[in-house]
């Protein structure tokens, strides 16, 4: 057998076998990209909403920018926020560096330019006539809030599902603000990286798998998403 | 007619986009439980006159009252105001969902309870010969199917003025027969009209009262035997 088939061999026993440090470092991925895709998604949603909703000087800019982060490097991220959490840095003293807490906030600045960018293309492209509408129901300010959130829900949930498959499969955040530290910060990426690195390339494999069944899922949901938006 | 029949009335309203003067009308006058009809060619200013009266468009100086006192904005006061009113648009919005969702809409926005949406969407429904359509999605519905639905919406909440905005353009004919056919059924006598259209069967058959816009100026108010029809060519 050569070592691929081996890899391959190792990796699926240790996924059936549901192996104990498989599933921690599993868990801890999916503990932190839920959490940094949630609360990311309240302010992502509204400042979409706000900036395709208004008209104000430096939209244009504004939006150029926006599409510029979609793309943006996670270590650049990770060394942006390095800067500011590691112990000389403005938030030194929080003591967030090497923590689920730095992950998090490293997190949440990368998929923040997603959400809004999907949820502002979400919001612009309803229709005027929605709004009008609303307004000759009676719909208070807060029910046409509402009813906007309901017509864009698929737009909106695609932009979460998107910034959920970006924080899963990011490695320069997690790598340069968590550590690595096993049982705590260690994610599918960084303990793939590290695992292959010590000759554990079977481990590794098994990660990736799971990685790409998460992948799988979080497009197939986007597909859903979209298919669900043309014939709901 | 009398001034005791006025139930809206706007006085002295002007509105801009831009540099652009669209509307300039000294007095009007809607008459209550009949049908006022706002004709004149496209561009005249009888869509933004319309979201004036209909309280949507809150952008524009001038004054409007409501069975002789004056519009309150205010926001609670408009929304009462506003819960009074109805409107049916040109190519109407119909929101994600089925049929029967949309048409209970309104009621829901005005906190009445499910069973009661439900047991009034039904009779709407009904009387509109959509009972087959409840079920189905938004946009699984043709156009002129949409326009029943977007009227048994404006219907359900019993307002005291309807306004329509162009219901026949861009539907089929036997759309346009049904409309004009049964919309006066559709409407009880308390009910108001302010019914917007470039079709002169409609005006012929259903105009209790005339309003002629042209260029955003009021060009004429009365009662269609006085309106000379040759002036019909303005339509």
């Amino acid at each position: 057998m050569n070592y691929l088939q081996e890899a391959l061999i190792e990796a699926f026993k240790l996924i059936i076998n549901l192996d104990r440090e498989l599933l921690d470092v599993v868990t801890t991925s999916l503990r932190l990209s839920v959490t940094s895709t949630l609360i990311a998604a309240l302010p992502g949603i509204l400042l979409g909403i706000i900036i395709s909703r208004n008209n104000f000087g430096g939209k244009k800019v504004i939006n150029v920018i926006l599409n510029t982060l979609l793309g943006l490097p996670t270590v650049v991220v990770g060394l942006f926020v390095y800067s500011l959490i590691s112990r000389r840095g403005p938030l030194g003293e929080l003591d967030m560096l090497f923590s689920i807490r730095g992950i998090i906030l490293g997190q949440i600045i990368l998929i923040l330019p997603i959400i809004i960018a999907l949820s502002r293309n979400a919001i612009h492209d309803i229709d005027d006539k929605m709004y009008k509408t609303a307004i000759s129901m009676g719909a208070t300010r807060l029910q046409q809030f509402k009813l906007l959130l309901a017509e864009a829900r698929y737009g909106i949930s695609g932009a979460l599902i998107a910034a959920f498959g970006r924080v899963i499969g990011e490695i320069g955040v997690s790598m340069m603000l968590g550590g690595n530290i096993r049982g705590v910060t260690r994610t599918i990426t960084t303990a793939m990286a590290m695992e292959t690195n010590k000759g554990r390339f079977g481990f590794g494999l098994a990660l990736g798998l799971i990685l790409l069944t998460i992948a799988f899922l979080v497009n197939f949901g986007v597909y859903y998403l979209q298919a669900g938006e043309s014939s709901v | 007619m009398s001034k005791q029949n006025v139930i809206l009335e706007a006085r002295n309203i002007v509105k801009y986009y831009g540099e652009q003067k669209v509307l300039d009308i000294e007095n009007f006058t809607l008459y209550k439980g009949a049908f006022n009809f706002l004709i004149g060619p496209n561009g005249s200013g009888k869509t933004t006159f319309l979201q004036i009266l209909s309280l949507v468009d809150k952008d524009y100086r001038g004054e409007l009252y409501y069975k002789g006192e004056a519009i309150d904005y205010q926001r609670d006061n408009l929304l009462k105001s506003r819960r009074k009113f109805s409107v049916i648009w040109q190519n109407p919005y119909l929101y994600k969902g089925s049929v029967s969702y949309n048409i209970g809409l309104p009621l829901r926005l005005r906190g009445v309870n499910k069973k009661s949406i439900h047991h009034k969407v039904k009779q709407m429904a009904e009387k509109l010969a959509i009972t087959e359509l409840l079920s189905k999605r938004h946009d699984q519905i043709s156009g002129g199917e949409k326009q029943k639905v977007s009227i048994a919406r404006a219907l359900i909440t019993e307002p005291e003025i309807i306004f329509v905005d162009e219901p026949t353009n861009s539907l089929d004919k036997e759309s346009i027969s049904f409309f004009n056919q049964h919309f006066s059924e559709l409407v009880t006598d308390e009910m108001t009209v302010l019914l917007i259209t470039h079709d002169l069967t409609q005006v012929k058959r259903l105009a209790n009262h005339i309003n002629s816009l042209d260029k955003g100026k009021l060009i004429y108010q009365g009662c269609p035997r006085e309106y000379n029809s040759n002036n019909f060519h303005v339509i």
